[in-house]
């Protein structure tokens, strides 16, 4: 993997398939299964919830991937791309490709939580601060992904989405204390409890720390893979733009006649409003 | 189907049907770079917007 | 004679326009999310009471829908906001009602798509649940019939308008209002399963989709002319 500026290397040519990338995939798909056969039939059911709290073994790990290890990875990728001393695009492509992987898991997130929220409040959705935030994490991490789409110059394309990158990280604590606050300042009858009043122990623990080491490792093997596409979706339209430029350069220097074209190439085809 | 299978089918299927499409883009992406790179005076833009 | 080529041409100028959307999907990554987050917004500014947002419900669902349609034709309009583009196209022979039609189909579409998912959104968020559904459904349809085309008209007018992106909002919004009340009175009546208030004000949105449709055939023409 190439980690200076020039987007076109040698090793792109090959396939990528790195021998510590299938260790990955291989470990997640072990502990995940593990994770749902402990989870679904070895583990007790809980005194307060029953099976209800099987769950414990899904929804934590995912909400953890979304916001703490896809969210970090963007932060990190985005400061240490703003910052010049190790400005480099893999930084770039990196905060990118954790913004998508974090978005699906927001989702995920948001239904899991719905699916174990409804039996127990008896409703799918509550205004409670986690649930919101997350749901306003997930419309940021969309509106990064459109401004991403937008076509630009790959450096001006960097900078802005770090910079979109980090609004978000600053936003999303805001909007959690505010909700919280608004929460709280409320009277209303509902009565929902966050903690669902679990307790955790024995089989259940180690169980919980399992999911969380296999759906750390799903992520970085998602995330390891959604780089290397954002690296060779670069690749190929630094070489549709090589081939267009020297199309033009060819017409150009036709029209003149022999010797150099006269102007220089004006490649403005991006066809984004 | 009770709630808690709900929700291992999403949380498990959901991740591996995004590894599926990751894994199918990759192989679309580098496919796409190497047709170019096979014949770079006749096929100028072989990939869409992505 | 006059009225199939009429046909032919909105087919082509609709597949047009969807095929675009296909590509650059600005509608999906940008219109969705937007909408999505009217509802968000809306659901801080009335309170986390359930019951006042259950009982808010419809209305926000045509509020966030019309904000989108919003965005929605001045994206349509983008799409041929380029150098020449809207001469070429009315050089083209293509017939204008053709041109109209075509456009309102696809933003049509477009709306349509996008109702389903507020649809979903509103009934997960606000924990609503709408026991008429055919009126929910007659209603969105007609709906989006007058929605469409007045937008597109708009879009039209506005056009080429450097003051384009916040003129047109201005100008079409109070021309749907009629469509967010009678919208929402009839979604209303869907949740409470009072049928009879739902079909009287289905009334309104007849009209209005049956005015605008017309309208847009007659007026697209000389309006492209005018630009």
């Amino acid at each position: 993997m190439s980690t200076s500026m020039s987007t076109s290397d040698g090793a792109l040519r090959t396939p990528w398939r790195p021998r510590w990338l299938a260790v990955v995939g291989i470990g997640a798909v072990v502990t995940a299964a593990l994770t749902v056969w402990l989870g679904l039939w070895v583990t007790p059911p809980d005194e307060v919830q029953g099976n209800l709290a099987r769950l414990l073994y899904i929804h934590p790990a995912v909400a953890t991937v979304a916001l703490y290890w896809a969210g970090g990875v963007a932060l990190l990728g985005s400061l240490l791309y703003l910052w010049p001393r190790t400005r480099s695009f893999f930084w770039d492509r990196l905060a990118a490709a954790a913004v998508e992987v974090g978005a699906v898991f927001s989702a995920l997130t948001l239904v899991t939580g719905s699916l174990w929220g409804r039996p127990v409040w008896g409703v799918w959705w509550t205004w409670d601060a986690r649930l919101t935030s997350t749901a306003l994490l997930l419309l940021l991490e969309l509106g990064y992904l459109a401004l991403r789409r937008v076509p630009a110059d790959a450096h001006i394309r960097a900078k802005r989405c770090a910079v979109a990158a980090i609004l978000i990280a600053i936003d999303v604590p805001i909007v959690h204390f505010s909700v919280d606050w608004w929460n709280t300042l409320h009277q209303s009858g509902t009565v929902l409890d966050p903690g669902f009043n679990l307790h955790v122990h024995g089989s259940m623990l180690w169980t919980m720390l399992l999911s969380f080491l296999a759906f750390t490792l799903i992520f970085v093997w998602l995330l390891a893979m959604r780089y290397r596409i954002e690296v060779l979706q670069d690749a190929v339209g630094d070489q549709e733009l090589e081939v267009s430029l020297s199309e033009r350069w060819n017409e150009d220097a036709e029209l003149v006649g022999v010797g150099g074209g006269s102007g220089a190439p004006g490649g403005d085809e991006g066809g984004g409003s | 189907m009770s709630y808690v299978d709900a929700g291992y089918i999403v949380a498990i299927g959901g991740s591996f049907l995004y590894g599926l499409s990751l894994f199918l883009r990759r192989r679309r992406w580098e496919r796409a770079l190497s047709v170019q790179e096979s014949t770079p005076d006749e096929r100028p833009a072989v990939a869409e917007c992505p | 004679m006059w009225g199939h080529f009429m046909l032919h041409d909105a087919v082509l100028v609709a597949g047009k326009d969807l095929r675009i959307e296909a590509r650059s999907r600005v509608a999906l990554w940008q219109v969705v999310p937007f909408a999505l987050l009217v509802l968000v917004l809306l659901a801080f500014a009335i309170g986390p009471d359930q019951a006042s947002l259950r009982h808010a419900a419809p209305g926000i669902f045509w509020v966030a829908l019309l904000f989108s349609t919003v965005l929605a034709i001045q994206r349509s309009v983008a799409v041929e906001s380029g150098e020449g583009t809207r001469d070429g196209l009315r050089l083209s022979g293509i017939d204008p009602a053709g041109i109209f039609l075509g456009k309102a189909a696809a933003i049509g579409v477009q709306l349509l798509a996008l109702q389903l998912i507020l649809w979903a959104g509103v009934t997960f968020l606000f924990d609503v649940r709408v026991h008429v559904i055919w009126l929910a459904v007659v209603a969105c349809l007609l709906a989006t019939v007058g929605l469409a085309c007045a937008g597109v008209l708009y879009g039209a007018l506005s056009a080429g308008l450097r003051v384009r992106d916040t003129l047109l909002p201005l100008l079409v919004l109070p021309v749907l209002a009629p469509v967010l009340l009678a919208g929402s009175k009839v979604w209303q009546a869907a949740l409470d399963n009072n049928v009879s208030s739902g079909t009287q004000w289905l009334k309104i949105l007849i009209p209005f989709a049956v005015v605008y449709l017309v309208v847009g055939i007659v007026l697209y023409g000389p309006l492209q002319e005018a630009a």
